[in-house]
């Protein structure tokens, strides 16, 4: 998987993907990386899409260090070696 | 008024500090807002580095499961049925006699926050909640003031400087170019209650909250003495146990988003669009209720007590009540304010919250 992109599960969605800490997928936009994980890991879908299937405004997703919402969505391509974070809010405190 | 400021000389050695940077901090009022694992840490650092005047709002008591993070309270506080803030306020006139603290012992909501905020020169985030956070948000784009965020829970923390745009544009750090989107830019919703695990499902790691809390103080002291180049324009996320530290890029969320608080200037959590008579606490199975108390302001303590110690242990000062009520075969704990705001323990349910005041206090 080494030429694979590394998804970052937070601690909020990590009982969905049997509490991994990141998951190696392939693919070449964050659609494809998101929707292959999510089939994989079908909880982890309800929780990250809304009903029609946009990401869940309360989660941001990042490829390396930027918000895809403000590149090109989810269609934002992605290739070998980038990161996707998923990052939910953090309200405690 | 001249005071004595030797005991700032570490500090003031500091690049971009000196006496002016301490003269400006012991000008400077802030508001801490909560204080709890984060405002604690806050208001401990911004007390010893002379921040003037701290408003210090809290509308909690002090519990023994607080002091494993909450770094200004003793068993004593528990003991005597202490607020957060106003224990918090005792604390620091020890620390620093040159620090002015106001403790104001309720919740914050849309109704008092702008209120609290008038006059101060920054806001700092040690709340447990969000809708109190979008509060915040609203309340320092709208008067222009900085709003430093910052949330952990677990073993994981993030944080945030908003600088906000302002109508005019001349705000000191629009002039220096630095301005930043809003929390509402960068985070559009509050996740819903349930999803995000709370201080209560996952724990909550002391040094974690210490660094947030830290790294909040250390923006804040770079916006108190006018460092604006200095404040980081990122959002920083950590996580200590996974080792991770990650700062994603903020700047597009402004540039090219269509936010609704700080581009629209829609203020809809002071609106009080969003805001709910009950709010579940994160770190507890507890609701509280804003109750209003009527025209004769306070709840009177000694009937209710009278009337709760028919059903169990009850303990009051002058600014709580606790009772321990069985109801329905459950155990709650039920804590009043002098202001008619109630603390129910034991459920997540707003009903059942709501329903055990209506029966033992009455609605």
């Amino acid at each position: 998987m080494s030429e694979g992109v590394k998804i970052l599960i937070p601690t909020a969605l990590r009982p969905q993907v049997e509490d991994q800490e990141t998951i190696a997928a392939t693919g070449s936009s964050v659609r494809e990386v998101l929707g292959s994980l999510t089939s994989r890991y079908p909880e982890l879908g309800k929780r990250l899409f809304s009903e029609q299937q946009e990401i869940n405004r309360f989660i941001n997703v990042y490829v390396n260090d930027e918000d895809i919402r403000f590149l090109e969505d989810l269609d934002t391509a992605l290739k070998p070696g980038d990161e996707l974070s998923l990052v939910p809010a953090i309200a405690g405190g | 008024m001249s005071q004595d400021l030797s005991r700032y000389h570490r500090q003031m050695l500091l690049p971009g500090f000196g006496e002016d940077g301490q003269r400006k901090l012991l000008a400077s009022k802030v508001l801490v807002l909560g204080c709890g694992a984060l405002g604690t840490v806050i208001a401990n650092l911004l007390a010893r580095a002379g921040v003037g005047h701290l408003v210090i709002a809290d509308r909690d008591f002090i519990e023994m499961t607080n002091l494993q993070r909450q770094v200004l309270f003793d068993e004593q506080d528990v003991k005597d049925a202490i607020p957060k803030a106003e224990a918090a306020r005792r604390r620091i006139e020890q620390i620093n006699s040159q620090v002015k603290v106001t403790a104001v012992i309720d919740d914050i909501n849309h109704a008092n926050i702008e209120k609290l905020a008038e006059g101060c020169d920054a806001i700092i985030d040690g709340v447990d909640n969000f809708e109190t956070r979008f509060l915040a948000n609203d309340c320092a784009v709208k008067l222009g003031i900085p709003y430093i965020y910052g949330g952990a829970v677990g073993t994981v923390g993030m944080t945030y400087a908003i600088l906000p745009h302002t109508p005019t544009g001349d705000s000191p750090w629009e002039r220096a170019g630095v301005a930043t989107p809003c929390l509402r830019c960068i985070f559009e919703q509050a996740p819903p209650p349930g999803m995000n695990p709370t201080c209560e499902t996952a724990g909550v790691l002391a040094p974690v909250v210490s660094i947030i809390s830290s790294y909040e103080v250390s923006e804040a002291l770079k916006v108190l003495t006018g460092n604006w180049d200095a404040v980081c324009p990122t959002m920083l996320s950590i996580d200590t146990w996974s080792n991770t530290v990650k700062q994603f890029k903020v700047r597009r969320a402004y540039d090219v988003g269509e936010c609704v608080c700080c581009k629209g200037r829609r203020f809809e959590h002071l609106e009080g669009k969003y805001s709910s008579a009950t709010t579940t606490l994160c770190g507890r199975n507890a609701v509280q209720l804003s109750q209003p108390t009527g025209a004769n302001g306070k709840l009177d303590f000694d009937r209710i007590a009278e009337r709760l110690r028919a059903h169990g242990t009850v303990t009051a000062s002058k600014f709580m009540l606790r009772a321990d009520i069985k109801d329905n075969g459950q155990q709650y704990e039920l804590t009043l304010f002098t202001d008619g705001r109630a603390i129910v323990k034991g459920t997540k349910e707003a009903k059942t919250a709501k329903s055990i005041y209506a029966k033992y206090v009455g609605a």
